[in-house]
C-alpha cells in the first residue's frame, strides 16, 4: 500500500466507485425526473406548485421554526458552553454531565409529556410548541462541541480582558464569541438541519393547515394531488433545495460538526 | 476523549461562582425543564391507565409493565428494530469504509463529486427520503412501470406493502440516507492513520488483505464504536421513514418501538401504556450509552 497504485488498480478503483456513486445517485435523479412527469414539463409543475398549493406558506413556517430554534439554541448553547469551559461555577461538573447524558435520548419517547404539556397550556398550532423542545433536545449535542472548543481559548487572554477591567460577559462577547466562530457555524449549520427537517413535533402539535411545515408536504400534497405524483415530487425537490445549497456551500462544517462529536 | 484542564480558571471569572450559573440558566431551563421534566412525567404516567385527554388517570402500579410482558406486538417491534439495527449498522459500516478507502489518496478522480453524492441523502428530510422511495418501490410507480414495460417485469415487486419485504425495504432506504455518515466518520479517521505501520507490515510480507484486517481495521476502532453506537441509536429512533412509507405495517410486519409508542399515544389514546413503553426505550438508550462509553474506557488503558 506504500506502493504507487498501479494503473490497472486506478481504473478499477474507479469503476466500482462510479458504480456505487451511481447507486446513490439514482434515487435522487429518479425523483427530478418524476417532477418533470405529467405533460406539461418541468417549468409548468414547478410554477403550479410555487404559484397554486401552499408550498411557500408551509416553507415560512419552517423558516419560522428554524430561526426560533437556531437563535435559542445558539444562545443557550453559549452561554453554557462559556461557563463549563471558564467561569465554571459551583456544580459545573454535575451540572455538565446532566445535560450530556440527554443527548442520547430519544425525543419521541417524551410524547406523552410534551402532548399534556401542550394541552394544558393549550399550545396547539403555537410555534413555541415545536421550537422549545426542538431546541432542548439540540442543546446537549450543541454545548458538548462547543464547550470542547472553548476549553482551547487560553486563559491569559481572559486574565488580560481582566486587567483592563471587563466584565466576564464582556469578555465572552469580545474574546471568546469572535474565537469560536468556526464551532459556531457548526452549530448554526446543524441546528438549522434539524429543524427545517424536523417531522415528528409538527405532526403532533401543528393541525391547523395554515400551520403546517415544509416536512408535512408529503402527507398533505399527496391528499390534495393524490393523482399527481409529478407536482408531489416538484415539492419535494423544492423543500430539499435550501438544505442540500447550504450543505454543497458549507460542506466544511457539517464535516467538522458530524467528525468533532464523534471522533474525540 | 475529554481533556479536563488542570489549569486554575482565570482571574476575572474567579469569583463568580455563584452567579456564573446564571450563564447556565438557559440551557437547563431547556434540558431541565423539558428533558427531565418530561421523563419525570412519563415515569409517573406509566403507573397510570389514563387516555392522555381526560382529567381523571386510574393508579395501575406495575400494570402497564406487566402487559408488555405479554405484548406480542411490542416483541415483534423490538425484533424489528433488532433486525434493522444489525444490518443497516453493518452494511453502512462496510459501504462507507469501503468508499472511504477507495477515495482516499487520490486514487479516484473526481473523489469530491463521489462524496457530495454520498453526503447529500443525509442532509435530506426523512420526510422528503421516504416519499421518494415510495415511489420507487411501488409497482406502479416510475421506475418500476418502465422496468416492467422494458422486460424487467419479474423485478417488479411491492417491497413495502408486502409483508415479507417490507422491513427490509425500510432498512434499504436507511441504508441510502445515512452511508455517508460513515463514509465521512471514515474518511476522517483514515486521515489520521499513521501510514508508517503498513510500510512495516508490508515488508513484514503481509498481504493486502493482511494488512487491512490486522493493521488498518484496529486503528479505525474509535470510528467503528462511534458508528455502532450511533447506529445503536439512531435505530431506536427511527421514525418518520416507518411512518411515513408502510406506517409499521402491512399489519405489524414493520413495526418498530417508535411507531408503537406514538400509535398508542395518539391513536389507541394508551397514553399510561406509551408512557410506560417510552421508559423502556429510554432504559434501553442508557444501558446502550452505558455499554458504549465502558467500552470506548476498556480501549483506552
Amino acid at each position: 500500500m506504500n506502493r504507487r497504485p498501479r494503473r490497472r488498480a486506478r481504473v478499477l478503483a474507479q469503476v466500482v466507485a462510479t458504480l456505487v456513486a451511481a447507486v446513490y445517485l439514482f434515487p435522487l435523479v429518479s425523483a427530478v425526473l418524476v417532477s418533470g412527469e405529467g405533460g406539461e414539463g418541468y417549468a409548468k409543475n414547478y410554477w403550479v406548485v410555487l404559484t397554486e398549493s401552499p408550498l411557500l406558506r408551509f416553507a415560512r413556517n419552517s423558516l419560522v421554526i428554524v430561526i426560533g430554534t437556531v437563535s435559542i439554541t445558539y444562545v443557550a448553547t453559549m452561554l453554557a458552553a462559556y461557563a463549563f469551559a471558564k467561569v465554571r461555577p459551583v456544580g459545573n461538573k454535575t451540572l455538565y454531565y446532566m445535560v450530556l447524558a440527554a443527548l442520547t435520548l430519544p425525543a419521541i419517547s417524551l410524547i406523552v409529556p410534551l402532548f399534556a404539556m401542550v394541552q394544558r397550556f393549550n399550545l396547539f398550532n403555537n410555534y413555541f410548541a415545536v421550537i422549545l423542545p426542538l431546541a432542548a433536545t439540540s442543546v446537549p449535542f450543541t454545548v458538548l462541541l462547543t464547550r470542547n472548543f472553548m476549553e482551547g481559548v487560553p486563559n491569559e487572554l481572559l486574565e488580560a480582558a481582566e486587567i483592563e477591567g471587563a466584565s466576564s460577559f464582556r469578555a465572552l462577547l469580545h474574546i471568546v464569541l469572535p474565537l469560536a466562530k468556526p464551532i459556531s457555524a457548526v452549530v448554526i449549520v446543524w441546528t438549522l438541519l434539524g429543524s427545517w427537517n424536523e417531522f415528528f413535533l409538527p405532526l403532533l402539535f401543528f393541525q391547523d393547515p395554515s400551520m403546517q411545515v415544509v416536512t408535512q408536504v408529503p402527507t398533505y400534497f399527496t391528499g390534495v394531488y393524490s393523482q399527481d405524483t409529478p407536482k408531489v415530487f416538484a415539492a419535494l425537490i423544492l423543500i430539499s433545495m435550501p438544505v442540500v445549497i447550504t450543505y454543497l456551500s458549507m460542506q466544511r462544517y457539517f464535516e467538522r460538526g458530524l467528525t468533532a462529536g464523534a471522533l474525540k | 476523549m475529554t481533556v479536563e484542564t488542570v489549569a486554575p480558571r482565570p482571574r476575572s471569572v474567579r469569583n463568580l461562582r455563584l452567579h456564573g450559573l446564571l450563564y447556565l440558566l438557559p440551557a437547563l431551563l431547556l434540558v431541565l425543564g423539558i428533558v427531565y421534566a418530561g421523563i419525570g412525567y412519563t415515569g409517573w404516567t406509566s403507573f397510570y391507565q389514563w387516555d392522555g385527554l381526560s382529567p381523571t388517570k386510574k393508579f395501575v402500579g406495575w400494570g402497564n409493565y406487566q402487559r408488555m410482558l405479554d405484548d406480542k406486538v411490542l416483541w415483534r417491534a423490538l425484533r424489528h428494530v433488532g433486525i434493522f439495527a444489525v444490518l443497516t449498522i453493518f452494511l453502512q459500516m462496510a459501504i462507507g469504509l469501503g468508499m472511504a478507502m477507495l477515495l482516499r489518496r487520490g486514487l479516484v478522480a473526481g473523489a469530491a463529486v463521489y462524496k457530495a453524492i454520498m453526503f447529500i441523502p443525509v442532509v435530506m428530510a426523512p420526510a422528503v427520503v421516504a416519499t421518494v422511495f415510495r415511489d420507487i418501490m411501488n409497482p406502479d410507480g416510475w421506475m418500476q412501470s418502465r422496468m416492467a414495460e422494458n422486460g424487467l417485469g419479474a423485478l417488479v415487486h411491492p417491497w413495502l406493502a408486502d409483508p415479507k419485504t417490507a422491513l427490509y425495504g425500510i432498512v434499504a432506504i436507511n441504508i441510502w440516507q445515512w452511508t455517508g455518515f460513515s463514509f465521512v466518520l471514515y474518511q476522517a479517521a483514515l486521515a489520521q492513520v499513521d501510514e508508517g505501520l503498513f510500510e512495516a507490515a508490508s515488508i513484514d510480507g503481509a498481504s493486502a488483505l493482511q494488512q487491512l484486517w490486522y493493521v488498518l481495521l484496529p486503528q479505525l476502532r474509535t470510528a467503528h464504536l462511534t458508528l455502532i453506537m450511533t447506529g445503536c441509536i439512531g435505530s431506536l429512533k427511527t421514525f418518520d421513514i416507518v411512518l411515513l412509507t408502510t406506517g409499521g405495517g402491512p399489519g405489524r410486519a414493520s413495526e418498530f418501538l417508535t411507531t408503537y409508542i406514538y400509535k398508542q399515544a395518539v391513536v389507541q389514546f394508551r397514553a399510561g401504556y406509551s408512557a410506560a413503553l417510552s421508559v423502556l426505550m429510554l432504559v434501553v438508550a442508557v444501558t446502550i450509552t452505558v455499554i458504549q462509553m465502558r467500552l470506548a474506557r476498556l480501549g483506552e488503558d
